[in-house]
């Protein structure tokens, strides 16, 4: 009985998880923009606590849906729901949240929530050091022109930026 | 200060099954740490440093298996070498272990091995988010977060753990093994130390808030020299903001401020480097042929 309980209780918490991992809310008044860019087009302004679903990231830009238009936001300009709420504050709002689109993608979060083979305290407190492993580890070392021609490959390039 | 007092009662249980002579334990003691005369303080040296990293990496990958992805393996640690290079101590032994866990978390050993979790990679969009993540930690490892922090907490028991080390190789060589060379991870103090730090669990419990500012801002100059986007960083932690509430005890969310705090705190620090950035990559693409 209790383990039902519990894997009910379990299952509502990986739906909310889903759920909050699309809804965001902006923390201040911001624009939406066409594109991922400063310059880019303004599409609307948006007021502070509007609610958007989460697209995409790419740098320091957000692409969301406010209510029906996509765009893109600073990804400074936003704040989430799981950093805001207390995870006892869920109630009736968790529970139709849970019955609603954030479901699909509960399949994928399961990974996330149910601990099924992480590193756990203990796992990592009664540890015996495995040196066969380390041996392996340090044999996928990259040397230094190893690294500079897959940057190359990249197109990255050495730029100077001051120390903070 | 509880890592301190642990270690100063592991110390003290310690003590009373030595009984070595103290001139000895400080003329090993020399090859381990250098004393500045004027102010007394004790630091590893860097061969020792790399030794300890060695030997927590080795506990690490044996609390949880390295991922059996080659291909990633090598993929992470170029990427991450590449950073590296644009860090204070590029020629460190640079190695970077993808462990294959669901929990999301990375870590900085002492002398530049840096472990992060299949978890945590597989939640990246792109080498920019990548890139700032090795960058944090690359950052602690240059800045020797965590060796200051091991170091202190041992100012008390430190010479004493080395005389059990000393103890047991005076047997080993009194029993003839004379002559016989090891390795830096295998020098027992080293290996007593890490051992030491594992169980009293050193990894599991953040660093000062400010030292994670620190790496979080050294980090994203790192990446941005390397030529990635400055922001990925932000978006790693964007990532985890919305995914809080399902982190363990082992996670990031234990061993870190919130994301959204350390969010606030780049926002104010972003404009000095956005202005430094030419064409910075998010490498998108790649990421997902390698992180699959």
């Amino acid at each position: 009985m209790i383990r039902r309980l519990l894997a009910t209780v379990f299952l509502l918490g990986l739906a909310t998880s889903a759920w909050a991992q699309e809804q965001a809310f902006t923390n201040r008044s911001t624009e939406l923009k066409d594109k991922a860019a400063p310059e880019a087009a303004t599409l609307k302004t948006l007021p502070e606590n509007t609610e958007l679903k989460v697209l995409q990231r790419s740098g320091g830009w957000t692409r969301v849906d406010a209510g029906g238009q996509q765009g893109w936001v600073r990804v400074f300009h936003l704040r989430f729901p799981a950093t805001t709420e207390t995870s006892s504050g869920g109630g009736l709002s968790s529970l139709s949240s849970a019955l609603g689109f954030g479901r699909q993608k509960s399949q994928t979060t399961t990974i996330a929530t149910t601990g099924i083979r992480g590193l756990s305290p203990e796992d990592l407190k009664n540890a015996n050091p495995d040196t066969a492993a380390l041996a392996k580890a340090q044999s996928y070392r990259s040397d230094k022109p190893t690294a500079e021609r897959y940057a190359r490959e990249g197109k990255l390039a050495t730029t100077k930026v001051d120390a903070p | 200060m509880k890592r301190l007092v642990i270690a100063v009662a592991l110390s003290c249980a310690a003590a009373p099954a030595l009984a070595i002579d103290f001139g000895k334990i400080i003329d090993v003691g020399r090859q381990v740490v250098t004393q500045p005369a004027a102010t007394g303080s004790k630091e590893f040296s860097q061969e020792d440093e790399i030794g300890l990293g060695d030997a927590l990496t080795a506990s690490f990958l044996g609390a949880s298996p390295l991922h059996p992805d080659a291909n990633l393996q090598r993929y992470v640690n170029r990427v991450g070498r590449w950073i590296a290079l644009h860090s204070d101590r590029p020629d460190l032994p640079w190695t970077f272990s993808v462990i294959d866990t669901e929990t999301i978390n990375a870590f900085a050993m002492p002398g530049g091995s840096i472990i992060v979790s299949s978890g945590l990679l597989k939640r990246l969009g792109n080498e920019a988010e990548l890139a700032g993540v090795l960058a944090h930690e690359i950052a602690h490892v240059v800045k020797k977060h965590q060796l200051k922090a091991i170091q202190s907490g041992m100012q008390a028991d430190f010479w004493k753990g080395i005389g059990t080390s000393v103890a047991a190789d005076q047997v080993k060589i009194g029993g003839g093994t004379v002559g016989r060379t090891v390795g830096n991870a295998a020098k027992p103090y080293l290996l007593d130390a890490a051992g030491n730090l594992i169980k009293d669990g050193f990894f599991l419990r953040p660093l000062d808030r400010g030292l994670e500012s620190e790496a979080d801002h050294l980090g994203v100059v790192l990446a941005a020299r390397s030529g990635y986007d400055p922001y990925g960083l932000a978006g790693a932690l964007q990532m985890l903001a919305q995914y809080k509430g399902g982190g363990d005890a082992a996670s990031v969310f234990s061993t870190h401020p919130s994301p959204t705090d350390r969010l606030a705190d780049l926002e104010k620090f972003m404009p000095a480097v956005e202005s430094a950035v030419r064409q910075p990559q998010l490498l998108e693409a790649r990421f997902k042929q390698n992180v699959k």
